[in-house]
């Protein structure tokens, strides 16, 4: 298309993209029209006096004909041009930035990598690069993690493990600052896994006007590929506990292909199952679900073992960092009744050294029996009535127990607890929960994830519905719901369980709340308030919303513990007690401490700086901003490095630091914060190895390099096109210019507009006989 | 009134000599009845001839003149009564042991419950009143996580009851074992022995957890109809009294009886209140742990 464009007008678009047009007549305008209009008025008049056997029609067409032929020569006579401002030859400089990651080691161009690609056409023999050098004072930077300068392509080895393409952009900026620079070449596969922000760096060189032109190495879709491209996971986990992790897994060529996914931790196979790869799909989230009983940092690693024909076969495997925690969450739970939901819950979560229950029990109006508490002072008073001391806890059950038991400030203080706290809420049916018990209007009404509405019930009047638990399509995949052991699946398990029932009309959910359990009314059973019969009722058994920064689960059932008594449960059945250990760890596991610390990203190849961030609270968990802060790596070698950590100003309670990992493995990082209510610490966790990243994402990002060069003023090439890329350069206008005329009155267009106009009033007239 | 509760106290006094006469025969043949007592049991019956079965199918059940149905099921406590077939331990109006004291003891009870603690437990509904009761291989066992056996003397639970109330106790279940003289300990503990082979009963201390769930209970101040030696056993998970504890018998004791008569003051207020007491300190105990 290009080749007729510049076959017909003589020049390439790009030079009437960069040039201005203008006309070169050194006669005067007005003499000329004077002239044409002398030829023009005699041509009509001479047209319009003639009759013979043509008709008006045949005279406005011949004239229009004729016109045009005549102002086409007039158009030429004065001489119509481009004016190019182009650089002066080998006075402006160019950088050219090649790219000398791993991922261009493949081989996706009919079989030659992307290296050949650069070798071949930036060589040092290479005749771009001699037309280029023509030109210009072509600099040539290498880049991958860091970039540096290089004599030609011949010096690449293609072996980092990080492409930073908008730093090394900026850095090939910075470094010929000081000269007249036409332009910044790249030639790359758009593999960026630097950190930086592109949008920062692209409006850097827009100010500075410095045109990007960017080469696409690579091919933008992969024929035959399967790729596992990301990995959502929580970075930490309390021991014994359900690892849920979202795998993003993109193919090509393997439509409805059944592969096996497997998670190993440390090598050992804790988890596999067979995906189906969707048709059509280009990627498509997989959930997996995998025990994790080894306390610790654990590197997990997600991978489909390498098919037949796979193009790219670094990319079938992903690695996580998970922190294994062998602490111990601590858990209030208030009950208002002695009742069987309390020995049952109780006893799930006793066997689980993970997991520590402390329950308040009202055992009659004013009279409280405590149990599994640390000291004879815990809760001696009753429910908290401080938020230092509520905070204490992780997690919070709320049994069957009236709003009109705390007072307004507890259940600001309850809702506080899961909003700004982070702490998780769990609040169980009853006649006296929910709407029933009295929480509409009240302040953790706004926490819980069904909406409570109305004035308490009494007993008598207390709705009472059977339900059958099933599991939703959310709830499939959910942490807390994977009940299921062996071969039998947690929807075949949920699908077993006996029924339960509720005394808790539920007809709402908050907008935002997720629903992983619904029940309905199964055949034979009842619902409906006192006098009522509904035939069809459905509410949620287990429903959970975020609220701030903590979570709030309801369970608005009053005796799951069929789950475990029900006549029909096996005796060894274990789904009563695995699914409230796996909510209990669930809603505390996120569930933040007074510090919490964390490293930016928590992988990276060894020698890369890596950011550490805390975030810093009091005791009510307010953030502080004068703490003093401080971090120490330790090295699997036991080496330490002391990391200091600055308030980071922009947000309350956040401090940052830089630390570069010099030794490869797994870094133990210890932030201490030294606050005026005492020092309080954490830990994470930092692995430095090899990565594949360069292989993650491989194809050719076409739209993030078009994106690159439209926005800096440049152009996108691929190795097709990237023939014209020298005289694109000297056309920027950047650097030592001078101004050349291209002229365009002798464009071949013209002259076939000219044979054409006459031709068709020659044939025009053939065809009306007026020849 | 006052003709029922003669009626009543008749009853009563006529229970208690049966009692006595019981014992004295109970002693004289304990050893020779021992082992075939099981076998008997399958007949429906203690004692062997025609004396039971004269009253009924060894292998039914007894229905009780005051029990209207079972309350539907609504997730409130409800008191589950034991049952179970023949009419061993029969009494004249109160029919066989396991029907004892029904169904004011049950009645009394629950509302003491309803009184004095948090809990709503079902108290009646119409002519159903008390509580349910429940065979011991009736799934709706399972709807009732804590159960009364009253007269384990005429308990001979068959292999599918054992059978049944071992699953009850392993999945979570808890047993009060009331009202048996020391001369029908071995029944209950053949019994029982049946149900749980591998645990053995523990004589409570009086320290236990249990005894001090509501109430501070003095066991040594619960006075028993049956005479002296009156105290508690225990069957705890693998032996261990650190463990669940399944089950709970009141030895030589009769507890119902003063819920049952609490309220027409045949019985001491210290009496019944130690009762309650300890009714009480049971389902806390048995809800909480």
């Amino acid at each position: 298309m290009g080749a007729i464009f510049e076959l017909l007008f003589k020049y390439r678009p790009a030079v009437f993209e960069q040039g201005e047009f203008a006309f070169g007549a050194p006669v005067p305008v007005m003499i000329v029209v004077v002239l044409a209009a002398a030829v023009a008025v005699p041509a009509l008049v001479t047209y319009f006096r003639v009759r013979g056997k043509s008709g008006p029609r045949d005279r406005a067409i011949l004239t229009a004909l004729r016109v045009a032929a005549l102002l086409v020569l007039v158009a030429c006579l004065f001489r119509p041009m481009l004016l190019l401002s182009e650089a002066v030859p080998r006075r402006n400089f160019i950088g050219v930035l090649l790219d000398d990651s791993r991922s261009m080691r493949i081989a996706d161009r009919n079989g030659r990598s992307r290296a050949d690609f650069v070798r071949d056409t930036l060589g040092a023999e290479s005749k771009l690069l001699a037309r280029l050098r023509e030109r210009f004072q072509v600099r040539i930077f290498r880049f991958g993690a860091s970039s540096a300068r290089a004599d030609s392509a011949g010096a690449l080895a293609f072996e980092q493990r990080d492409t930073r393409l908008v730093d090394a952009v900026d850095g090939a900026r910075q470094d010929l600052e000081a000269v007249p620079l036409s332009g910044i070449v790249v030639v790359t596969d758009g593999a960026d896994n630097s950190m930086t922000p592109v949008n920062d760096a692209l409006l850097a060189l827009r100010a500075r006007g410095v045109p990007v032109f960017t080469v696409g190495v690579g091919s933008e879709r992969f024929s035959r590929d399967i790729e596992v491209q990301r990995v959502e996971a929580p970075r930490r986990l309390l021991k014994g506990g359900t690892l849920v992790a979202d795998v993003i897994v993109r193919q090509s060529g393997f439509d409805g292909a059944t592969v096996p996914l497997i998670v190993e931790d440390n090598g050992q196979i804790v988890a596999r199952s067979d995906i189906t790869l969707q048709k059509g799909s280009d990627a498509s989230p997989v959930r997996v679900t995998a025990r994790l009983s080894q306390p610790g940092p654990r590197l997990l690693t997600f991978r489909i073992p390498l098919q037949e024909r796979e193009q790219v076969t670094e990319n079938n495997a992903q690695q996580v960092l998970v922190e294994v925690r062998n602490d111990r969450a601590k858990i209030l739970y208030i009950e208002g009744e002695p009742r069987y939901e309390v020995r049952f819950l109780r006893a799930a979560v006793q066997a689980d050294s993970n997991l520590q229950v402390v329950l308040l029990q009202r055992t009659a109006d004013g009279k409280f029996l405590r149990l599994n508490v640390d000291s004879g002072d815990e809760l001696a008073s009753g429910f908290p009535t401080t938020r230092t001391e509520l905070y204490r806890y992780r997690g919070v059950i709320l049994g069957n127990i009236e709003a009109a038991f705390f007072t307004h400030d507890q259940l600001a203080m309850l809702a506080d607890f899961v909003s700004v706290r982070g702490g998780g809420l769990v609040q169980l049916g009853g006649r006296r929960a929910f709407s029933e018990g009295g929480y509409a209007g009240t302040p953790l009404a706004d926490a819980m994830p069904v909406v409570v509405e109305g004035p308490a019930v009494p007993d008598s009047l207390t709705f009472f519905a059977d339900m059958k638990p099933a599991l939703t399509p959310a709830g499939l995949g959910h942490a807390v719901t994977q009940i299921g052991a062996g071969k039998v699946t947690a929807a075949e398990k949920w699908a077993a369980l006996p029924p339960v029932t509720s005394v808790n009309r539920i007809k709402r959910i908050k907008p935002g709340a997720v629903v992983l359990v619904a029940g309905s009314v199964p055949s034979g059973g009842r619902a409906g308030s006192p006098g009522e019969n509904m035939f069809r009722y459905e509410q949620p058994v287990v429903v959970y919303q975020r609220y701030g920064r903590g979570l709030a689960v309801a369970v608005p059932v009053q005796d799951d513990w069929q789950w475990k008594m029900g006549a029909e449960v096996a005796e060894d059945d274990a789904s009563f007690d695995t699914f409230w250990r796996q909510m209990l760890r669930w809603v505390t596991s996120d569930t933040p401490t007074r510090v919490e610390a964390r490293a930016m990203p928590d992988q990276v190849n060894p020698r890369t700086p890596i950011q550490l961030r805390a975030e810093v609270s009091d005791s009510a968990f307010e953030p502080v901003n004068s703490a003093k802060v401080s971090a120490v790596a330790i090295a699997p070698s036991g080496a330490r490095q002391d990391v200091a950590l600055d308030w980071s100003v922009d947000q309350d309670g956040e401090y940052g630091g830089t630390f570069t990992p010099s030794e490869e493995g797994v870094y133990r990082v210890r932030v201490t914060a030294a606050t005026a209510s005492g020092e309080v610490a954490d830990t994470t966790f930092v692995r430095a190895a090899p990565l594949d990243a360069e292989y993650t994402m491989a194809e050719m990002r076409r739209p993030f390099l078009q994106r690159v060069a439209d926005e800096t003023g440049g152009r996108f090439y691929t190795p097709a096109t990237v023939g014209t890329l020298p005289e694109d350069i000297a056309m920027t206008k950047r650097g030592v210019t001078v101004v050349s005329q291209k002229d365009l009155w002798d464009m071949p267009v013209i002259f076939l507009a000219l044979v054409g106009l006459i031709s068709a009033e020659w044939g025009y007239r053939k065809m009306r006989g007026l020849a | 009134m006052i003709a029922e509760a003669r009626s009543l106290q008749a009853s009563t006094r006529a229970r208690r000599a049966h009692i006595r006469l019981a014992g004295l025969a109970a002693a004289a043949l304990a050893a020779a009845l021992a082992a075939p007592c099981v076998a008997q049991a399958q007949r429906g019956g203690r004692f062997p001839g025609g004396a039971m079965r004269s009253l009924g199918d060894p292998n039914s059940f007894y229905t009780p003149p005051d029990f209207h149905g079972n309350p539907p099921y609504d997730g409130r406590f409800t008191f589950a009564r034991i049952k179970y077939r023949g009419f061993g331990r029969w009494s004249g109006r109160e029919g066989p042991g396991w029907a004892h004291d029904y169904p004011d003891a049950d009645v009394h009870f629950m509302k003491i419950v309803r009184e004095v603690t948090a809990m709503r437990p079902f108290v009646a509904a119409g002519p159903i009143v008390g509580g349910a009761i429940v065979a011991l291989d009736d799934p709706e066992l399972f709807k009732y996580p804590v159960a009364y056996l009253s007269e384990p003397g005429g308990w001979f639970p068959n292999a599918t009851e054992a059978s049944a109330l071992a699953r009850y106790l392993r999945k979570g279940g808890f047993l009060i074992i009331d009202d048996f003289p020391a001369f029908d300990w071995n029944t209950m503990e053949a019994a029982m022995t049946r149900v749980l082979p591998d645990l053995r009963p523990v004589r409570m201390t009086g320290k236990e957890p249990i005894f001090d769930s509501f109430y501070k209970a003095d066991i040594n101040r619960v006075s028993s109809e049956y005479g002296m030696n009156q105290g508690f056993y225990a069957w705890y998970e693998n032996n261990d009294p650190t463990k669940r504890l399944y089950a709970v018998a009141c030895y030589n004791n009769d507890i119902g009886e003063a819920w049952q008569w609490s309220g027409r003051g045949f019985v001491s207020v210290d009496v019944s209140n130690e009762a309650f007491k300890l009714g009480i300190n049971f389902l806390v105990y048995a809800l909480t742990h």
